[in-house]
């Protein structure tokens, strides 16, 4: 098999690759049984694909981002940089030296001291005795250790243990490095620290490999990314419309599972004398949107057309949780706008400024009336959804529907 | 950036045969079988008192058990020299059994970091002949003191250990790389080889002079069992104080060669599975 050549400016190369895993269908324990089945021809294994004609690449410097469910192949992806496991098909191709945070401090032996664990964990990053000598001090000073480097590592706690890992295997800068989560390292101070080292790696231009399921981590730290979806290469494209893409599926399979609690969504009727052409929700910078953060703007655009003169008609919205929920239902009238003669096309916006509700699945109904709401123009029922998240943009509240924005105070008893 | 070494570039379909790639890597990654030895070593016995030491007490230990059960109470025959020849044969079978196991149980214990990390796959038995050859080297201070004592005299021939005992790594290794090959697939081994080492171990002469074998079973004995070639070539140099003629060499010699090349090439045939098994 041919593959394509690989240009100057490749790091990291996937050409059809697939990993299958050969899964026996009964755990076969002793050589007995085994012999015994060999010889009745009963051993059945299922092939189960890890995954499946991946091909990609990454440049030199970028930051790549991979998304997917749990078991979607993230993980397989990243060994087969590493090198730890071989493709069953197909090319993987990998230029310089790999770091692997895939799990920090993996290889460390308690009953050594860290001094020794640093030789030891050097020597399976690659790197000579002599190399570790001249790493030594730098590695001792980043992960803080001071004097229990002479201490077994039993003696350390989990954050120590964690940042003697990162210290030792980011301490000179490798061509790719591999990250798997591993910014929730240690406390907050020594997540900034790792944090700060990565961003440097990638201002010198290493190329950095990056598993989250933070996807405002991928969205701002990565220019590219892969979404992963059963061993398959779902959207392959810029971090940002990777991710949305991927929040998208997210969203469908959630209200799936929504099943009887789900709306009958997007029926549409009225007499269309006024017609919403197109309803948009939008970001403030009027920007397409379906995902929102507790307090941002959300802006609700119509666009309409006018097919015969109509006398103040009324444009209104309606917006319900997935489950059924009415949580409001503002007009034109409501805020007593009289919109006049309307005739031909035109916009109504309708911009929430700080957008109150919280985490969930949220539909809007748009709709054109009469002054009295008896003539229905134009009705788009649960025709228009959007998500709102509450992780990331400064909002942390959660459990129900909305904020109140409200305040704390706290005053103590004794006014001295 | 280390721009001292070259960048190296893998590519998953360029690929030499794995056995020479397993050496290639391995020459690659020497410095870590050489931490491994030397974690093994350190750890072993890091929380005890006497340290190291124990390395050189533990034969000695149970050369004395075996002597007085053995001398005293099965085997008359042997003068206080006996103590040394079973002392020298303990050695070697010590270093045989203890390897063996060790290269099975470290990898399938200690495979899992082939999850994580990149590394030759026999690095581990590697590191296992490593340390056992440390224990071994070290064990010929109490082999040489149980000489002085028992009145075996040190001959120069004695200088041909090393030779000797390179025979013994290179065979415990091939049979310590196909043991970890299969255990990998059948963890069962693990327990069975145990019960198979104590069976070799009585029929091989290590705590008997082979001559009180009766003739009708000698020459299965001692002929198709590799051990007792190997045991035997053993005790030569030290304790029959001779040189080995080239009839006691090749049995050796040729078993350890063909048991190495075997395990090397088994072991290396399936080196992308363990990956995905352990």
């Amino acid at each position: 098999m041919s593959f394509p050549p690989i240009s100057s400016d490749d790091i990291i190369r996937l050409d059809n690759v697939s990993v299958h895993y050969r899964v026996a269908q009964e755990r076969i324990g002793t050589l007995k049984e085994y012999a015994i089945r060999w010889l009745k021809g009963q051993i059945h294994r299922q092939n189960f694909r890890a995954l499946d004609n991946v091909s990609l690449d990454v440049k030199r410097g970028e930051v790549f981002g991979l998304i997917g469910k749990n078991g979607a192949g993230k993980s397989t992806l990243l060994k087969l940089v590493a090198r730890v496991l071989r493709p069953t098909t197909g090319r993987v191709w990998v230029k310089g030296r790999v770091a692997p945070l895939l799990e920090v401090g993996a290889g460390f032996h308690p009953e050594l001291t860290g001094r020794e664990n640093i030789y030891l964990n050097g020597a399976m990053l690659g790197f000579t005795r002599r190399e570790m000598d001249a790493k030594f001090e730098r590695i001792v000073a980043f992960a803080e250790l001071g004097d229990f480097i002479d201490a077994p590592l039993r003696t350390y706690s989990s954050g120590m243990w964690a940042r003697l890992g990162f210290a030792v295997a980011t301490d000179t800068q490798p061509e790719v490095l591999i990250v798997d989560e591993v910014l929730s390292v240690g406390d907050e101070a020594f997540q900034r620290k790792s944090y700060e080292r990565i961003q440097s790696f990638r201002e010198q231009g290493a190329t950095i490999l990056i598993v989250s399921h933070n996807l405002d981590a991928i969205e701002s730290m990565c220019q590219r990314a892969v979404w992963l979806d059963h061993g398959k290469v779902a959207a392959l494209d810029s971090a940002q419309s990777v991710v949305s893409q991927y929040q998208g599926r997210v969203r469908e399979d959630e209200s799936e599972r929504m099943g009887q609690a789900q709306l009958d969504t997007g029926h549409r009727w009225g007499n269309r004398k006024i017609e919403i052409t197109r309803a948009r929700i939008t970001n403030s910078q009027n920007e397409d949107e379906s995902i929102f953060y507790t307090g941002q703007t959300l802006v609700l655009r119509l666009e309409y057309m006018a097919h015969q003169p109509v006398q103040s008609p009324v444009f209104g919205m309606a917006i319900h949780r997935n489950d059924g929920l009415h949580i409001t239902g503002p007009n034109t009238a409501f805020a007593n706008m009289d919109l006049g003669l309307v005739q031909g096309s035109g916009e109504i916006m309708y911009t929430v400024p700080a957008l109150a509700l919280l985490e969930g699945l949220y539909h809007i109904s748009v709709a054109a009336a009469d002054r009295e709401d008896t003539e229905i123009y134009d009705y788009h029922h649960l025709a228009y959804d959007f998500r709102v998240l509450n992780y990331g943009h400064g909002n942390v509240e959660k459990y129900g529907l909305a904020t109140l924005n409200g305040i704390w105070q706290h005053t103590t008893g004794s006014q001295g | 950036m280390d721009t001292s070494s070259p960048v190296p570039i893998y590519d998953s379909t360029r690929r030499i045969h794995p056995a020479l790639e397993e050496l290639h890597e391995v020459f690659r990654f020497r410095h870590l079988i050489l931490q491994l030895v030397r974690r093994d070593v350190l750890t072993r016995y890091k929380r005890s008192f006497l340290g190291i030491a124990w390395t050189m007490l533990n034969p000695l230990g149970m050369m004395l058990v075996w002597t007085i059960a053995f001398s005293q109470v099965f085997y008359r025959g042997g003068g206080a020299d006996f103590a040394a020849y079973m002392l020298n044969g303990l050695l070697a079978w010590l270093f045989f059994s203890q390897t063996t196991t060790a290269a099975m149980v470290n990898f399938v214990w200690g495979g899992g970091l082939l999850h994580r990390i990149y590394m030759p796959r026999t690095s581990f038995a590697l590191a296992a002949s490593g340390t056992g050859l440390i224990n071994l080297v070290l064990s010929l201070v109490p082999m040489v003191g149980v000489m002085l004592v028992t009145g075996v005299p040190l001959h120069w021939s004695a200088l041909l250990t090393p030779l000797v005992m390179l025979v013994l790594v290179i065979f415990s290794l091939g049979v310590g790389l196909l043991l970890a090959a299969f255990a990998v697939y059948f963890p069962d081994i693990i327990e069975m080889y145990q019960i198979v080492l104590q069976a070799w171990m009585f029929l091989t002469p290590i705590m008997y002079p082979e001559e009180i074998l009766p003739s009708a079973y000698r020459f299965w004995v001692t002929q198709l069992n590799p051990m007792y070639h190997l045991v035997r070539l053993y005790r030569i140099p030290l304790y029959y104080g001779r040189l080995p003629t080239v009839g006691e060499w090749l049995p050796s010699v040729l078993l350890a060669l063909g048991v190495f090349v075997i395990g090397w090439l088994v072991f290396t045939s399936k080196s992308d599975e363990y990956a995905y098994r352990l």
